[in-house]
């Protein structure tokens, strides 16, 4: 299977290719370079280039696309009900950014369309990194601080966390992504159930790969 | 009004610039962090703040004036204020045009740590790199400092190289985990004590300095300062990103946070003050969980006036929005030229 990345850095694409390879149970073949975005919104607003150039003019499978949540609304089950679509939250959104733009594409190179994978980090993918090593980190957690209007950590707290400092630089991130991802092992259960904004881009992508498959 | 006059920051050597009739620079101040990115239009006072501390680099080696040697007479007048242990001391600069300031006077004129402030003043540097003056030979007894223009870059690496070699070792690293199409930085003997600058390519071709890219030199320079072993306490330079690809300014941002913020690098050394300035929305982009660190500079007519980016109320709904260098260039954040 042929992913394709959409990011908001080289240390979050390097962290991300470890994740697909633990949901895989096998490193796909990566499409590279790595497609990089500005954060949000320009990753909402370059989307639909990016799997029009995907669908057109490569024989790309998957496009995973991870964003960070910030302050915006976190995407629940409840969102997910058919033809319901908050337009505050960034899941929805991107879902919908797909959605319109690959109904509107005729096959290419011998697929329908490129299959969507979609994740949002609460609040930033440092959370994701400290997934089963601080309990206090979930996205559970930042919902219940939302809702009490005090939230249990910052995103510079969560890089402090990660990091040991707010002003990381790009190879320290990278090599603490890595190390992070590792730690995983391959087992990404404990994520996904402490990350549904993780499940459901894992969800996808085996989705993904059964489509393939069959 | 700049409500981070007040604020400590540990790091800075120079809390504060006031300007009067300075060029521009009309009737403004401007508080100092560690690291201070200044966006602006052209001709809004980003390099007339660095010129002023050169120029109070210059007069702090020279005899102080009294209280009568500063004009009385409407001319240019730089008001410099410190932080501590240096915060009772006011460095007042008088100037007789936009191009001569030539008086410097301290308040208390007695002022006991004076002296320990004038070192750490004296070692105030300013870059403008270019990169045909860094593709030259240079003298390699001549590498003490990089030059303004990083005209000495190979002899500044031929002595980095012999006198801390851990620091060049961690420079080339650095160097080539950027660029992994390169494999050495290389020093070669040119005639007349001068020495060349060189890349190694992986596949074993060398690169003279002169065959690089404006975007290597230029990185090439900005790492000589990052991974210099006695780093002046006040750095200023202009536009790092120039000539580099919007994908790697996050390396030059990192390589100036190496100075500014040291122990967030594992180094055991006094920060740097960094003041320096982009035009690049993408490079500002960087700063968008920083914004304490931006300086926009306002021009309205020919005065100019400074405020910084985290005064503004609105900023995290701004965020919401859009990128922090779309909104600079969109005007919303102001710091745009004026168009008629």
């Amino acid at each position: 299977m042929k992913v394709a990345l959409l990011s908001e850095s080289p240390a979050d694409e390097t962290a991300l290719r470890g994740l697909v390879a633990a949901v895989l149970k096998q490193p796909p073949k990566f499409v590279g370079p790595g497609y990089r975005a500005r954060g949000w919104p320009n990753v909402a607003q370059l989307l639909p280039a990016v799997l029009r150039h995907l669908h057109f003019n490569t024989d790309t499978d998957v496009l995973v696309t991870v964003v960070d949540s910030d302050d915006s609304v976190v995407h629940t089950a409840a969102h997910d009900a058919p033809g319901y679509f908050h337009p505050h939250c960034r899941m929805c959104q991107l879902r919908a950014v797909y959605r319109q733009t690959t109904k509107r594409l005729p096959p290419a190179h011998g697929r329908a369309r490129v299959i969507r994978a979609v994740g949002v980090a609460v609040p930033a993918i440092e959370a994701w990194y400290l997934g089963g090593r601080d309990a206090t980190v979930s996205e559970a957690a930042w919902i219940a601080g939302q809702e009490a209007g005090a939230q249990p950590y910052s995103r510079a707290e969560l890089k402090w966390r990660v990091y040991g400092t707010d002003r990381p630089s790009l190879a320290h991130e990278t090599e603490c992504a890595l190390r992070e991802i590792a730690r995983l092992n391959g087992d990404v259960r404990r994520l996904e159930f402490d990350f549904p904004g993780f499940a459901a881009v894992a969800a996808d992508l085996r989705a993904g790969l059964r489509l393939n498959n069959s | 009004m700049d409500n981070t006059l007040n604020r400590t920051h540990v790091g800075a050597v120079i809390a504060s610039i006031a300007f009067q009739n300075f060029k521009a620079l009309r009737n403004t101040r401007v508080a100092l962090t560690p690291f201070n990115l200044v966006i602006g239009p052209n001709g809004s006072g980003k390099t007339s703040l660095m010129e002023a501390m050169l120029r109070l680099r210059t007069l702090s080696k020279l005899p102080l004036s009294d209280a009568t040697g500063i004009q009385k007479s409407g001319g240019p007048e730089i008001e410099f204020r410190f932080t501590a242990p240096h915060d009772a001391i006011v460095a007042r600069m008088g100037c007789v045009s936009d191009v001569q300031c030539d008086t410097l006077r301290i308040e208390p004129a007695t002022a006991p740590s004076w002296p320990a402030l004038r070192t750490d003043i004296g070692t105030i540097r300013s870059y403008v790199l270019d990169h045909r003056a860094m593709a030259e030979a240079a003298k390699r007894s001549a590498g003490a400092d990089l030059q303004g223009d990083g005209g000495n870059l190979a002899a500044v690496l031929f002595q980095l190289r012999a006198n801390a070699p851990a620091a060049f070792a961690g420079l080339t690293a650095e160097l080539l985990r950027i660029l992994p199409e390169f494999r050495a930085i290389e020093l070669t003997e040119a005639g007349d004590e001068h020495v060349a600058l060189a890349l190694r390519l992986v596949e074993n071709g060398l690169v003279p300095a002169e065959g690089l890219s404006q975007g290597i030199l230029y990185l090439l320079g900005v790492l000589a300062l990052a991974f210099d072993p006695e780093p002046p306490r006040v750095l200023c330079i202009e536009e790092p990103d120039r000539g580099i690809h919007p994908r790697m300014l996050r390396e030059i941002r990192d390589a100036l946070y190496r100075l500014s913020y040291p122990e967030a690098f594992g180094a055991q050394r006094r920060p740097v003050q960094i003041v320096t300035s982009t035009h690049s929305p993408y490079f500002i982009d960087l700063f968008r969980d920083h914004p304490d660190e931006v300086v926009i500079s306002q021009k309205k007519g020919r005065a100019a006036e400074f405020g910084r980016l985290s005064d503004r109320a609105d900023l995290a709904e701004l965020l919401r929005e859009g990128s922090l260098g779309d909104m600079w260039f969109s005007g919303i954040l102001g710091g745009v030229p004026e168009e008629r």
